[in-house]
């Protein structure tokens, strides 16, 4: 069984090969790492400002365009002070 | 849930998919398949630095150039409809398969015993066995239609 079917229905963060941080619901994915995300939200990182939180809902995403797929902990996740946090973004993957 | 079934729900409501240029396309989704291949219709394409957009009345695009598909929210309730009905199917499939899987072993052991009367049949050269031969494989391909009739 694949390491991904744990994950199903708990919040995780997506790297995206573009550098792009999306937060969401996994609820489904396939052999070739194309993924259900439901309530998914895109976290923007820069040096001037806070993290922006975007709102997009429902994707699919491209398993080529996935780097990483990590587990959040919600009850972490959600102290977090999104508005005081800065960081660089993160660059494309380099082929 | 699989993705494909998502964006196959997803058939004839709006939606924005991102290519991995960049470009992002609106538009309707007519039909999908299992390569992510998609056709869109009314569909407004806008370049990467989203200051430049053409309209089209259709579009085709290859699956492996697609970065990412927005999908409207509700759309995600009516794949569970269909995925639960899916899922019911093929456990009555399940239980019939197993049902003839049985008959097919003993289908296939019996068969064993005229194949290897065939093969020395057919090293000899006799035209006769063919006849034998029909027989049996005609017997396998009426298992092979009962089977196919329970899986639909």
């Amino acid at each position: 069984m694949s390491g991904l079917e744990s994950y199903i229905n708990h919040t995780v963060s997506i790297i995206t090969a573009d550098g792009r941080n999306f937060i969401g619901t996994l609820k489904g994915f396939d052999q070739t790492i194309n993924i259900i995300i439901d309530e998914c939200h895109e976290r923007v990182f820069s040096t001037s400002s806070g993290i922006e939180q975007i709102v997009l809902g429902l994707h699919i995403i491209r398993g080529d365009n996935i780097a990483v797929i990590g587990l959040i902990d919600e009850s972490i996740d959600s102290r977090l002070d999104l508005a005081n946090i800065r960081g660089e973004p993160l660059g494309p993957v380099v082929h | 849930m699989l993705p494909l079934s998502l964006l196959k729900t997803a058939q004839s409501h709006p939606m924005l998919v991102e290519l991995k240029n960049g470009e992002t396309y609106n538009g309707h989704l007519v039909s999908c398949d299992s390569w992510m291949n998609i056709n869109l219709r009314d569909v407004i394409c806008t370049s990467k630095d989203g200051d430049r957009f053409w309209r089209m009345p259709e579009c085709y695009i290859r699956g492996s150039t697609i970065k990412y598909l927005r999908i409207p929210d509700e759309v995600i309730d009516m794949v569970k409809e269909d995925a639960q009905a899916k899922s019911r199917n093929r456990t009555e499939l399940n239980k019939n398969r197993v049902a003839n899987s049985a008959q097919n072993q003993r289908a296939a052991r019996s068969g064993n015993r005229n194949n290897f009367g065939n093969r020395s049949g057919q090293l000899s050269g006799g035209p006769g066995n063919n006849t034998q031969r029909v027989g049996v494989s005609g017997q396998g391909n009426r298992l092979l239609a009962q089977n196919n009739k329970n899986r639909k």
